[in-house]
């Protein structure tokens, strides 16, 4: 009788410590993982980045219903960057847009929007598309905002848009590697040949080429010499700007960006027209030009602008419903 | 040593006064999370990854599963008509509709020039553009154009050129074969989806269209799967209220109607009623993008195509079905 009671006892006093051990068995305080394994810094080839205060890279491969060509690890890479705003027509911009992007190899699309927050349209739309991409924002301050109601004046605009874009790839990317490729503005209202985009890829340093509506012509246009160099531009806004040249008419190549880290786009005191001089002086001269599209001789983007739509059936207080995503 | 309660009552309370002195010591010790964190969150990465590259299998899935259904007897031929004319952006837009439609699966584009001969722009842009294409011309008769001083919507565009293809694909065609209509102008913006959205049309498919009208978007209401209503403010009283571009017919049904048309003498925004009302009633329409609550294609006007018109507005009740998109604009 003592043996059982004394096994009983026993028994007793092992189960608690048993307890114990498994459940510290399970739940370990101490860290027993080794080897520490950093967050993965994504290479070129991987497909979007989102970056906003605090928030880790996603990597999304989306592709719905077309797929852009398969990137190519030789071919350098063109990043395009969009400043957008929103009103109504911004997703119909950026749908045509996407539908033209999805044709080109190795693009790599940075969208940057006007806002105080990403917007679930730009987010999806982007997502859906099934294009690399960059979704940034930044507002810009009041006085430079782009309304709907104010005329299209020579005030600069989408300036910081384009400042974050350059600064994102500034960040991105290691200036003592600098991946093959070239930066482009594109607006988000004009139109772009698939043509244009293959004569941009190798730029070396910047390269022109002639755009269309811009500067109240049919075209504007770098001035060629035989030589095949740049010498003067044929326009009749202000001929005299350093570079009398569209943001739409230059590709800069991301070595340059990365190796002039102060080169961007200046906000203060720039006259209308001045805004792609205040970038350009910084990253090259004249000479250093590369003349594009046969030598300046074929239109391969338009400059075009889409009229605003007329809304007044909307009346004051709205019409259609507000949910539907327009 | 003999299993007394007092002896081990004494090893319990050593083996804790040593816990307890172990933890008082190890308080207030900076304690290395970061390894652990970081693991973490990389095991979130690790699902987050895992999550999309699942979520993009089965959307191609999805989109190869729509496939077969149709791939059987071949996928109809989507057939867009754009009349056309020569103005300094016609080169930008027909370009920018290309790079759409090069993403169109069996797709055919007839493209109708106002002008008596077919100019060489448009046949080297066609020619270059790696689309499969037809391409006619027709003047529209003096009376009927437009003068410079003119607003846009005074008379209606593009009727004799879209009348000129409907007879080619009449001419050209079989009943037999199976194809979808679709009147494309040249400065409206068009979503790859739409085109999905066409493909299975029977009869006559609907759908919303953005920035019409006056409004954000007009579109067909739809009660149960069926059209019941359109939901505009312009002239909401019209047989067919909406935009060319809101609807697409089925290449059979015009085949079988040779005589249906858009009439050149029709009032101010029936000119898609004067086609349709030969072809089909509002209970036959098939509507599209989710019963007509996702807006398909927006138009955005070029300087003098102005598909909107401001003309007072007229509040219509209007019934929703089925369920709605949720985004806010800005």
């Amino acid at each position: 009788m003592l043996r059982r009671r004394n096994l009983l006892t026993t028994l007793l006093i092992v189960l608690p410590w048993a307890l114990l051990l498994t459940l510290w068995h399970q739940y370990p305080a101490t860290p027993r993982f080794n080897g520490t394994s950093p967050l993965r810094e994504e290479g070129l080839p991987s497909c979007s980045w989102q970056q906003a205060s605090g928030v880790a890279p996603k990597v999304i491969q989306n592709y719905v219903y077309s797929r852009p060509p398969p990137w190519s690890d030789t071919l350098p890479t063109i990043f395009i960057i969009t400043p957008t705003y929103t009103r109504p027509v911004q997703k119909a911009e950026l749908t045509r847009l996407a539908n033209t992007f999805l044709h080109v190899q190795n693009l790599h699309w940075v969208v940057v929007e006007d806002s105080p927050r990403r917007t679930n349209l730009v987010s999806n739309l982007l997502e859906k598309a099934g294009l690399n991409f960059t979704h940034l924002n930044v507002e810009s301050p009041q006085s430079l905002k782009m309304n709907g109601s104010r005329i299209p004046s020579h005030k600069p605009r989408g300036t910081l848009q384009r400042n974050l874009g350059l600064h994102w790839l500034r960040d991105s990317f290691n200036k003592t590697q600098p991946p093959e490729g070239v930066v482009y503005f594109a607006d988000d209202d004009n139109t772009y040949s698939l043509e244009l985009f293959e004569e941009m890829r190798y730029t070396r340093r910047v390269s022109v080429w002639p755009v269309a509506f811009a500067g109240g012509l049919r075209y504007e246009s770098p001035i060629v010499s035989p030589a095949g160099k740049v010498v003067g531009w044929k326009v009749v806004f202000d001929p005299n700007r350093p570079f009398a040249i569209d943001m739409a008419g230059f590709a800069v190549s991301i070595r340059l960006i990365l190796e002039r880290p102060q080169a961007t786009f200046k906000l203060e005191g720039i006259k209308g027209g001045y805004q792609e001089s205040s970038l350009l002086k910084d990253l090259v001269t004249m000479d250093g030009l590369e003349p594009k599209a046969a030598n300046c001789t074929k239109v391969l983007v338009w400059h075009t602008r889409t009229e605003r739509p007329m809304l007044g059936n909307e009346g004051k207080h709205g019409f259609s419903d507000l949910r539907m995503e327009v | 040593m003999k299993v007394k309660l007092k002896n081990v009552f004494v090893v319990y309370f050593l083996v804790s006064v040593i816990g307890l002195m172990y933890a008082l010591l190890q308080l207030g010790q900076p304690c290395d999370c970061s390894q652990h964190l970081r693991s973490a969150s990389d095991l979130m990465h690790g699902k987050d990854k895992k999550i999309s590259q699942l979520l993009s299998e089965v959307k191609r899935l999805q989109v190869r599963g729509k496939g077969p259904e149709l791939e059987g007897q071949a996928l109809p031929i989507i057939y867009a008509i754009t009349p056309t004319y020569a103005r300094l952006v016609q080169k930008a837009e027909l370009v920018r509709m290309s790079q759409t439609f090069l993403h169109v699966k069996n797709f055919h584009w007839i493209v109708v020039e106002d002008s008596p001969v077919k100019t060489q722009l448009v046949s080297e842009l066609l020619a270059q553009s790696g689309l499969r294409f037809t391409h006619l011309h027709t003047e529209t008769p003096k009376e009927q154009k437009l003068k410079e001083s003119d607003p846009n919507w005074l008379k209606p565009r593009g009727v004799e050129q879209r009348n000129l293809a409907l007879q080619w694909l009449r001419e050209n065609r079989e009943l037999s074969e199976e194809g979808v209509v679709y009147f494309a102008d040249d400065d409206n913006t068009y979503s790859l989806r739409l085109f999905d959205e066409i493909r299975s049309t029977k009869r006559v498919s609907v759908w919303p269209v953005g920035l019409v009208g006056g409004l954000r978007f007009e579109r067909p209401l739809v009660e149960k799967g069926r059209v019941v209503g359109f939901y505009t403010a312009w002239k909401p009283n019209r047989p067919f209220p909406m935009d060319m571009a809101g609807f697409a017919i089925a290449l059979q049904l015009l085949l079988a109607n040779r005589e249906a048309r858009f009439d050149m003498l029709a009032e101010r925004g029936y000119l898609e009623s004067s086609l349709l009302q030969s072809l089909v009633s509002i209970e036959e329409l098939e509507p599209r993008a989710d019963n007509c609550t996702k807006v398909r294609r927006g138009t955005g006007s070029q300087d003098s195509w102005v598909l909107s018109m401001v003309l007072g507005v007229q509040w219509i009740k209007w019934v929703r079905a089925g369920d709605q998109d949720s985004w806010v604009l800005g």
